[in-house]
């Protein structure tokens, strides 16, 4: 007991530090928000109305990002599979499966802007360095609900088809897949939901896609095209949550 | 008679744990009979009809089933594994596949690997199993999902996937254990006619010894790994059987312990 209560008083002394530490070396001028609410009611109405003559960029930039999306997903997708498979505690020895899930946790830790940023250094603006980013941010997550869609599975189907003398192939097919499917389904639509919402974000550091032109907008001041813009992000983001409803609906 | 099943001198411990599910046990079925094991919970009645579908490993002693012997350090051939055919205690259908995808689930080691894999059943094993249904009473269930079933529902599929294999040797764990009182009687009259129909041998556990004596020609006791009683149906009394499930010391007199 006494060295939890001592664990107690390091712990909140350290936290009151840190505190103290954030105000004293930050310049935190409290009177700066006081006085942004014109700013900001000044900011909202040059947004409105959105001007709609960037609707070719609008179109254009949707469009590159759910390619982004899409493929980023797909690339995922490609990589999970091994690795699920590897991380499974079902089908890889605790020799395997114990080093995957780390690195992939190490994965999940990198956020995409950084990994991102990294890549249109290596490989040039544009929506590849996207993609690439995409893929390797969203397999760090991916890949752990595939391992853990294949240790859900229940054992008794499948010793049953091995009773009946069902093959390895025949039984991954008729016991195995049947139970994956749907959590597989329903975990790469949650994450291809996850993606675009993420991609969105992509162009600001030149990695493609339409938030390369909310970026170009908002720094050349060009508020009522950074709103029409934001609009139709919003407006996206609606749409593929409408259809990711329909799509789980058809796959429960 | 030839004997279908041959266990001598088997003992078996399941793996990670001290106490062995099977001691010294030795049994025999003859072809064409229908045998019921009763056994309190953890009498080891799971782990012989186990055994004999060639599922389990590392066991000592002698086992031979449908007269070639079992290898207790190898898998069993692909071919073996669909002459015995096995009724879960749990059922262990796939859930969200069809009733009619299940049963011919039954049919997989009857098929070409390759064929069975890409699902392109014959026209004769649709009619098999399309037959298994009908004798189960559940045609009109084929294209239904297993988890819309009832429990008595989801038996007669696992029996009608058994059914479809055609095995010649059945083996069913507490198959009536989920299932109401008349439900009951009802299945193992569907069970054990199917399989007198097939020239199939069938062995089966249960708790209930009034059902295992009424479809039974011959009832074996089980406790602790160990066979204690061993007798025709028609000569098996109440204190037989209550003795048993009785929690302590059951068959202390010297003439049964005999048996075990
Ligand atoms: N997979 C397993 N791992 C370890 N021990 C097991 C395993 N399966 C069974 N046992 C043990 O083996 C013994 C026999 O179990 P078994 O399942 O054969 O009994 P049973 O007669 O079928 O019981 P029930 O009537 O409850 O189904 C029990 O002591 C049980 O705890
Ligand atoms: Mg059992």
């Amino acid at each position: 007991m006494r060295s939890r209560g001592l664990g107690g008083f390091a712990a909140g002394s350290f936290v009151a530090v840190a505190v103290l530490w954030s105000f004293a070396t930050t310049d935190v001028d409290f009177s700066r928000i006081m006085s942004a609410g014109p700013r900001i009611a000044d900011f909202l109405g040059r947004m409105i109305p959105p001007d709609p003559t960037v609707m070719d960029e609008i179109i254009k930039g949707s469009a590159e990002t759910l390619r982004i999306a899409i493929l980023g997903t797909l690339g995922a997708v490609v990589l999970s599979v091994p690795f699920g498979v590897l991380a499974s505690d079902t089908m890889a020895p605790p020799a395997l499966y114990q080093p995957v899930r780390t690195l992939l946790a190490f994965i999940r830790a990198i956020p995409l802007i950084l990994v991102a940023m990294l890549l249109v250094g290596a490989v040039g603006l544009g929506p590849l360095p996207g993609m690439i980013a995409i893929a390797f941010h969203a397999t760090g997550m991916l890949a752990k609900f595939y391992a853990e869609a294949i240790d859900g599975v229940s054992r008794a189907p499948i010793s049953a088809l091995e009773s009946a003398g069902a093959g390895s192939l025949a039984r991954l097919r008729y016991a195995i897949w049947p139970q994956m499917a749907p959590v597989v389904v329903r975990d790469t639509i949650f994450r291809f939901e996850l993606n675009l919402r993420e991609s969105l974000i992509l162009g600001i550091v030149g990695a493609g896609g339409i938030g390369f032109y909310i970026q170009t907008y908002v720094r050349s001041f060009q508020y009522e095209k950074a709103a029409s813009v934001s609009l139709a992000v919003i407006a996206l983001v609606i749409a593929i949550e409408a259809f990711n409803v329909a799509l789980r609906r058809r796959f429960a | 008679m030839s004997a279908v099943a041959q266990i001598d001198d088997v003992s078996f411990a399941h793996p990670g744990s001290e106490l062995r599910a099977l001691q010294r046990l030795s049994f025999r079925v003859a072809a064409g009979e229908t045998v019921a094991v009763l056994g309190p919970s953890g009498a080891g009645k799971t782990t012989l009809l186990t055994l004999l579908d060639g599922r389990l490993h590392g066991w000592r002693g002698l086992v031979s089933v449908l007269d070639a012997p079992l290898d207790p350090d190898q898998p069993q051939p692909r071919a073996r594994r669909a002459d015995t055919g096995f009724i879960f205690q749990e059922f262990a259908l796939v859930e969200r596949s069809t009733v009619l995808r299940n049963v011919i689930n039954g049919r997989l080691g009857r098929m070409p690997p390759l064929r069975a894999f890409l699902g392109n059943s014959s026209p004769r094993d649709l009619k098999i199993a399309r037959d298994a249904l009908i004798d189960c009473g559940i045609a009109d269930l084929a294209e239904r999902r297993v988890d819309s079933l009832s429990g008595g529902q989801r038996q007669r599929v696992a029996i009608a996937r058994c059914l479809a294999q055609e095995p010649l040797l059945i083996l069913a764990d507490e198959p009536v254990s989920n299932l109401d009182p008349a439900r009951a009687a009802e299945i193992l009259a569907l069970l054990t006619g199917a399989a007198r129909s097939r020239n199939a041998t069938v062995l089966f556990s249960s708790h209930q010894p009034e059902l295992a004596c009424r479809f039974a020609e011959r009832v074996v006791g089980m406790r602790d790994g160990r066979i204690v009683f061993d007798a025709p149906a028609a000569n098996l009394t109440n204190d037989t059987t209550a003795e048993l499930y009785r929690e302590t010391a059951p068959f202390s007199r010297p003439s049964l312990r005999a048996v075990g």
